[in-house]
C-alpha cells in the first residue's frame, strides 16, 4: 500500500516545482510516509524528526508527515511535524506549504499567487483537526484522482478501496487508515486501460479488503466480483498479455461468485492470495477474524475445483497471544491440507493501537521462533511438491530483472513462482517470455528460454 | 473544500446498573445499526477509543451502550465520569455479529452471554422479540443480572456462580453441559474469552456444527 501511496506523493511535489534528492541534507522539503503495523518503524520516525528540527537551526526546512498512523502518534507528531495529514488530503499539500509561508517553484506563477504567503491560521487549525479525526477517509476522491508516477514500467499497483472495517484484533489498520471506502470502478477501469495500452503485464489491484471493495457503497457501486468482470470483458477486447491480481482479500468477503469470474477470464491472474492467518478456530475467534475453518475450507475447494491450475498464497502469524500447541497443531495441519504454494510467516509481534497491545504477550519467543520454523519445513515441503510438477513443463515468464549474482534474469509465473533464467538479455526485462522448467528448489524453479520473443528496442 | 465533521453525540443520561456497571445513552444522531453491532467511541480530543456493543434496540430515539468500570481502564473509568450533556467522538456502526434476515424467524436461537457481553443480546431481543430464543446469561452476582426485566418470562435464564437464588447455580458451562443444545439451534457467544472457548468446546462436542457458532469476544 505504501508503494503505491508514494507513487501518487511524488507527482503533487513535482507538480510544486521541486526536484527530488537523494541527499538528505540538501532538501528543503521533507517528509515521511508513516507504517504503523511495526513500532520499530514509527520509532525511525521520531528518530528521524528529531534530527530533521536539530537541522532546521541551520536552515530553511518544511516537515510533514502522512501516511498509517495511530491517534496517540498524531497527537505527538503535531508538535513535531510543520504539517501532519491523512493521506486522503495529499491533493490539499501545495496549499498546506503555502499556508506555512514556503515560496514553490510553481506557486511563483502570476496565476498562483493570489494566496501566497498568507498564513491563515483557521485553515491550520482545520488541518490538526482532520489529522487528529477519526475521518481518515473523508477526501479518498481527491487522492485517487492523483495521477501516479509508477516506480516500474510493466508492473503497477492500482488502488481500488482504502480502509478497513473488520477489526481484527491484532491489526491497527482500522485505527490509523480509517473505514472501507471504495474507489469509482470508472476511475479503477481508467487507470487500468491507460496501464495496458502502456503494456504494462502485471497490475495489482490494491485495499486493505480488496474483496469487500463496493460493500462500502450500498448498492450505489459494483460488486467485486463485478468489477473483475469488467477488467475481464476488457481483457478479452484489449489484444494484449496482461495479468491481473488483487492483494489482500478476507476470507470473509470471498465469494463463490470472485472465484468463478477469475476462472472465466484469462487476464485475471490463476494466484490467489488467501490469508489464513490460523488454522485453528478458537485463535480465529480470538483474532477476531471473521470466518472459521469451515468457510475457509469451502473457499479453497472451490478454487481447487474451479480454478485447479491457481497457485494459492497465504498468511499465518504463529504464537498469537494465548496461542496453545495444540492449536499450534491445527495450523500445522491445514498446512499440510491445503498445501499451499507460498505462505507469509510472521511471529506474532505486537502491533501498537492494536486490541492485541492491551493483552499479555504471553507466548514465549523462543516458542514463537520454534513454530515459525516449523511451520516454515512443512511449507517448504508443499512448495517444493508443486515446483517439481513444473519441471518439463514450458510456463508464461514476466521477466522483472537481472539478478545479482551470477548470469541469470529472473521473473515470475503467473502464479507468482520465481523463476530463474540462465540469460544477461536485459532487453527481455518486462516482457512475458516462455520458459521450459528444468529444476526446482522450495522456494523457486529455473528453466530455460523456449525461444526469443520479439524484442521491441530498448 | 470540505468541511472536516466529527463524530460528535451527546451523552443524555448515565444510568447506574450495579456501583461499577452502567449504561450511558447517546443522542441517535440518525445513526442507522444493525442489532448486535458495535461502536468505537471515547472523549472527544482523546485518542484512547474502545469498542462497545450497541445496547439500545433498534428503533429507539437514542443510542446506549453498557459499560463495565475496568480497574486502570483508560476509557471506561473516564466515560463513568461524563454528564449530560457532555459529547463523544463515536465512530460506526462496525461489526458482523448480527442476524440474517432470512433466519430471524425460521431458526431457534440461543445467545451465550457473560457480564457485559449481554449488551448485543439486549439489543438483538428488543428489536426483534418475536425470534425464538432462549439467553443464558453468566454471572458472579444477582446484582450483574443487567435489566432482567426486559426478557419476557423464561427467555432469560441467570448462570449466578457465587451466590443463591439465579435461575441456576454455576456457570453457564455447567448449564450447557446439562441441557445439551441441539445442532439445529445457532448459537451466538458473547463475552470474556475463556467462557467462549470452553462454550465452543462443549456445543461442538454435542454436535452443533461450526457454521451455527458465533461468537464475540469482549476483552
Amino acid at each position: 500500500m505504501n508503494l503505491s501511496d508514494t507513487g501518487r506523493t511524488k507527482p503533487v511535489i513535482e507538480g510544486m516545482g521541486y526536484q527530488w534528492t537523494d541527499n538528505e541534507d540538501e532538501a528543503q522539503l521533507l517528509g515521511i510516509l508513516a507504517c504503523s503495523v511495526r513500532q520499530k518503524a514509527i520509532d525511525k520516525v521520531y528518530n528521524r524528526i528529531h534530527k530533521w528540527n536539530r537541522a532546521k537551526n541551520k536552515k530553511n526546512l518544511l516537515t510533514f508527515v502522512t501516511g498509517c498512523i495511530l491517534p496517540a502518534d498524531r497527537e505527538k507528531f503535531l508538535k513535531l511535524f510543520d504539517i501532519v495529514f491523512p493521506m486522503s488530503e495529499l491533493q490539499e499539500l501545495p496549499d498546506m506549504i503555502r499556508q506555512n509561508g514556503i515560496v514553490t517553484p510553481v506557486s511563483l506563477n502570476p496565476e498562483n499567487r493570489n494566496e501566497e504567503l498568507v498564513f491563515r491560521n483557521e485553515r491550520i487549525e482545520q488541518l490538526k483537526r482532520s489529522a487528529a479525526s477519526l475521518k481518515l477517509n473523508e477526501h479518498m476522491s481527491d487522492f485517487w484522482q492523483i495521477n501516479p508516477a509508477y516506480e516500474s514500467d510493466f508492473e503497477a499497483f492500482v488502488p481500488i478501496q482504502n480502509g478497513c472495517d473488520k477489526f481484527c484484533t491484532f491489526c491497527a489498520v482500522p485505527y490509523t487508515r480509517g473505514r472501507e471506502v471504495s474507489r469509482p470502478s470508472a476511475e479503477i477501469l481508467e487507470e487500468l486501460k491507460n496501464l495496458v495500452e502502456q503494456d504494462y503485464k502485471s497490475i495489482t489491484l490494491l485495499g486493505q479488503n480488496v474483496n469487500s471493495y463496493g460493500l462500502d457503497k450500498k448498492g450505489e457501486e459494483v460488486s467485486f466480483p463485478e468489477l473483475l468482470r469488467q477488467i475481464g470483458e476488457y481483457g478479452k477486447i484489449s489484444g494484449k498479455e496482461f495479468w491481473v491480481y488483487f492483494t489482500s482479500p478476507h476470507p470473509r468477503d470471498m465469494t463463490d461468485q470472485v472465484i468463478e469470474v477469475i476462472a472465466q477470464y484469462d487476464c485475471l491472474a490463476k494466484q490467489i492470495h488467501l490469508p489464513v492467518q490460523s488454522g485453528d478456530d478458537k485463535v480465529l475467534i480470538r483474532m477476531n477474524r471473521k470466518h472459521n475453518m469451515e468457510k475457509y475450507r469451502h473457499i479453497v475447494h472451490t478454487i481447487r475445483k474451479l480454478i485447479p491450475q491457481a497457485t494459492l498464497f497465504t498468511d499465518i502469524i504463529v504464537g498469537f497471544t494465548g496461542e496453545t500447541d495444540e492449536q499450534f497443531a491445527s495450523t500445522r495441519r491445514i498446512m499440510e491440507e491445503f498445501k499451499y504454494n507460498m505462505a507469509y510467516i510472521a511471529q506474532y509481534s505486537v502491533r501498537p493501537g492494536a486490541t492485541s497491545s492491551r493483552w499479555d504477550d504471553d507466548v514465549p519467543k523462543e516458542v514463537k521462533k520454534q513454530r515459525y520454523h516449523t511451520l516454515t519445513e512443512d511449507l517448504m515441503k508443499t512448495s517444493h511438491e508443486h515446483n517439481k510438477k513444473m519441471v518439463g513443463k514450458t510456463f508464461r515468464v514476466l521477466v522483472r530483472g537481472k539478478e545479482r549474482k551470477g548470469e541469470f534474469l529472473s521473473g515470475l509465473t503467473e502464479g507468482k513462482i520465481n523463476v530463474r533464467i540462465p540469460s544477461l538479455d536485459t532487453n527481455m526485462i518486462g516482457q512475458i517470455v516462455d520458459v521450459k522448467i528444468t529444476q526446482a528448489t522450495e522456494f523457486s524453479v529455473a528453466g530455460e528460454l523456449v525461444k526469443q520473443p520479439e524484442l521491441q528496442s530498448a | 473544500m470540505e468541511t472536516i465533521t466529527h463524530n460528535k453525540y451527546t451523552v443524555k443520561e448515565i444510568r447506574d446498573l450495579t456501583p461499577s456497571t452502567y449504561v450511558v445513552r447517546l443522542e441517535r444522531n440518525d445513526m442507522k445499526f444493525m442489532p448486535g453491532q458495535n461502536l468505537n467511541l471515547g472523549l472527544s480530543g482523546d485518542t484512547e477509543k474502545r469498542d462497545y456493543s450497541i445496547y439500545s434496540r433498534k428503533n429507539e430515539e437514542f443510542l446506549e451502550i453498557l459499560v463495565k468500570e475496568v480497574e486502570d481502564g483508560l476509557v471506561s473509568k473516564k466515560l463513568k465520569r461524563m454528564k449530560p450533556g457532555d459529547t463523544l467522538e463515536v465512530d460506526g456502526p462496525f461489526g458482523f455479529f448480527t442476524i440474517k434476515e432470512e433466519n430471524r424467524y425460521a431458526k431457534k436461537f440461543l445467545f451465550i452471554a457473560s457480564g457485559t457481553g449481554i449488551a448485543p443480546f439486549h439489543s438483538i431481543t428488543g428489536s426483534f422479540p418475536e425470534i425464538n430464543y432462549t439467553l443464558i446469561h453468566g454471572i458472579r452476582e444477582l446484582n450483574e443480572a443487567y435489566e432482567k426485566e426486559h426478557y419476557p418470562e423464561g427467555k432469560y435464564i441467570s448462570c449466578v456462580s457465587q451466590e443463591d437464588g439465579g435461575d441456576f447455580r454455576g456457570r453457564v458451562t455447567d448449564y450447557i453441559k446439562q441441557h445439551p443444545v441441539d445442532n439445529e439451534t445457532i448459537c451466538y457467544l458473547c463475552g470474556n474469552v475463556n467462557m467462549i472457548y470452553d462454550v465452543f468446546d462443549i456445543l461442538k462436542e454435542q454436535g452443533v456444527p461450526s457454521e451455527n457458532l458465533h461468537a464475540e469476544v469482549y476483552f
